[in-house]
């Protein structure tokens, strides 16, 4: 069953234009590593203080070329990674980075919305939100275009996937 | 719009004339094919992904029941989410109409000091005149989904509620851009023209006083609200500007975080056949040094809450589905309708708000009832757009032709003599009369068709001829 509910979960991400790597809980700091290379502006929510300038207005994460946070719980129907405030910390780098990294652990996979919202209690945070894929537009002729107003890519660090 | 928010008098407001502007719109037939296609291609979409949910009828059931309970108990629910939203620092206002709704905008706008305001699709505020409101009073403001911006530089209306530039070719979105972003000319590449948008639109993310957005779900329980979008516009709006104002028509509660789920499965499955949005974000209060307001819009929504025909029409979810998949609204254009929200459920919420002007909108559709079958909510569209028929018939609102002739009908099929005597006389005038002129007394159905060939007796003959004895064979 847990089984079903990851494979179901990295097709629905795929889907949505989100890269899944499968990785073992330890060690993730080297994939990180090695995922934000030759990238000049790094925020991560994972750690007290982020790396580059501080902290100012959340213009000032403008610039950032990877933004890096934990998610709560992924949605295996859909795809969809449950970001509150308090895993981002910076609630406008997860608009405007160029690339976003998600850290999720198998154990928090659930089947579907219903799950989901069992889980998690949206009104414990003044901000949450349900992040599916990468920004994308279709408003020209259908056409579907990854990366509109927000980031051009995302990539989830599915950890302790067998 | 007058500089308090009053609406203007307006005298002799035009009726909409849906079939004149559908003909219009029909004088070209490849773009028109090409139209249908675009649409159709969506609702083939939102087909694969309902199949792909076992419980898709039992969520329909579900949302509708939701959706109606709530509306029965809209007070009760409207007071539990304004005390919810105050106890979570959110600012809340009630606007009975359009021009207390943009009065209540420019007055926190004026507050704050902001001049420059990017706002993310909002039925709502393009329901309110909103944008040519506050730009006569000296506020910019920019709408920021790629579509939206389309039609503004454009000087036009959303022509689709969630796919607002869905009448136009790359090619027209390519000259637009060249034209305001200085993009090269002849550029019609949709990445690129995108890329071009995301330069443009940053910078007005990164420089506004205030972002306005809508709302897809209020929860009366909690007192937050939730806003969908692909494009992530109205969460950089509302991340990076102070002020976060969302404006919301009275009918977007739901009671229970628990029946959110039931929405949001059929929402973009609905509308674009995403399994979900993009971002699916939810507020329940604002961050320290800034400022979150929702604004409660009634906006004849009450009336149409008090009328026993119509009061179903309120569960609409703004999916678009009934509009991909109408036949009529796939070969007219959304522009045909004249009205803000266009398609079979523009039809049936805008004749509330102006019958007179709006009358011709339940014409425009054929009864079939694919809007009813894709409907994520069942709302019974055909059957209110035939009801909406009676009281246009009744209003006396029907073309005087239009009225002349279904009397004269009416006064022939109540006369079983004069029935077969007319029918008798069609038959052999209709077998001798030229095509082109049997054509045009045929009105409009057969201005575009070829008719059938007339038979050469009547079903009562032909009967009485098979059945001698009247009984069934």
């Amino acid at each position: 069953m847990a089984h079903a509910l990851v494979d179901e979960f990295v097709d629905a991400a795929h889907m949505a234009a989100a890269h899944v790597e499968r990785h073992p809980a330890s060690g993730v700091g080297a994939v990180i590593e090695r995922l934000v290379a030759g990238n000049d502006r790094v925020i991560s929510a994972l750690e007290t203080s982020p790396r580059g300038a501080p902290y100012e207005t959340p213009q000032s994460f403008d610039d950032t070329d990877v933004f890096i946070c934990r998610a709560v719980i992924g949605v295996a129907e859909n795809g969809a990674v449950w970001l509150p405030l308090s895993r981002l910390r910076y609630r406008s780098a997860l608009f405007l980075a160029t690339q976003v990294i998600v850290l999720l652990d198998v154990a928090d996979l659930v089947l579907d919305l219903h799950a989901a919202y069992d889980a998690i209690a949206p009104q414990r945070e003044t901000f949450g939100t349900f992040v599916t894929g990468p920004s994308k537009t279709a408003d020209i002729e259908q056409s579907l275009v990854v990366g509109a107003h927000g980031p051009k890519a995302l990539t989830i660090l599915l950890l302790g996937a067998d | 719009m007058t500089s308090d928010g009053r609406a203007l008098v307006v005298v002799d407001e035009p009726r909409v004339n849906h079939a004149a502007a559908a003909a219009a719109f029909n004088a070209d037939e490849p773009r028109v094919d090409w139209h249908d296609q675009a649409l159709w291609f969506v609702r083939e979409k939102r087909d694969r992904a309902a199949a792909s949910v076992p419980e898709w009828e039992a969520l329909r059931d579900r949302a509708s029941a939701i959706k109606e309970h709530t509306l029965s108990h809209l007070d009760q629910y409207l007071v539990q989410f304004e005390a919810r939203a105050m106890a979570n620092g959110v600012h809340v206002h009630w606007a009975t109409d359009a021009a207390e709704h943009n009065r209540i905008v420019l007055e926190i706008l004026r507050a704050k000091g902001a001049t420059r305001v990017v706002k993310s699709k909002s039925m709502l505020t393009e329901e309110c005149h909103l944008n040519p409101f506050l730009h006569a009073s000296g506020i910019e403001v920019i709408d920021t989904d790629l579509g939206e911006r389309i039609v503004q530089l454009r000087k036009e209306t959303p022509s689709h509620i969630v796919l607002p530039a869905i009448h136009l070719k790359k090619e027209e979105v390519g000259e637009t851009f060249h034209e305001h972003l200085g993009t090269p000319r002849g550029l019609a590449d949709p990445v690129a023209l995108t890329a071009a948008a995301r330069v443009h639109l940053r910078a007005h993310f990164l420089a506004a006083d205030a972002a306005l957005t809508g709302v897809n779900f209020a929860i009366a329980e909690t007192g937050g609200f939730v806003v969908c979008t692909n494009e992530g516009n109205a969460d950089l709006g509302a991340a990076l500007a102070p002020v976060h104002i969302a404006s919301m028509g009275i009918e977007k509660l739901i009671p229970r975080v628990a029946d959110l789920p039931v929405f949001l499965r059929l929402l973009a499955r609905s509308a674009t056949g995403q399994p979900v949005t993009v971002y699916t974000s939810h507020v329940h209060g604002a961050e320290p040094g800034r400022d979150v307001h929702v604004i409660l819009v009634d906006n004849g929504r009450t009336t149409q809450l008090g009328r026993e025909d119509f009061w179903r029409s309120l569960k609409c979810i703004r999916c678009g589905a009934c509009m991909n998949t109408c036949p009529v609204y796939r070969r007219s254009g959304g522009h045909s309708y004249g009205a803000t929200v266009p398609g079979p459920i523009g039809a049936v919420l805008t004749p509330g708000i102006d019958l007179k002007k709006y009358a011709s909108l339940p014409f425009a559709s054929t009864l079939c009832g694919s809007c009813t079958a894709v409907c994520p909510v069942k709302i019974d569209l055909d059957a209110q757009l035939y009801k909406w028929r009676q009281h246009v018939g009744d209003a006396g609102l029907v073309a005087k032709k239009k009225a002349f002739a279904m009397r004269a009908v009416a006064r022939m099929l109540a006369r079983p003599a004069l029935f077969r005597r007319v029918g008798a006389l069609a038959r052999i005038t209709g077998r001798r009369l030229p095509a082109r002129i049997a054509r045009t007394l045929s009105g409009a159905w057969g201005t575009t068709r070829t008719l059938p060939d007339l038979p050469s007796e009547s079903f009562t003959a032909w009967y009485r001829r098979n059945r001698p004895n009247g009984a069934p064979r």
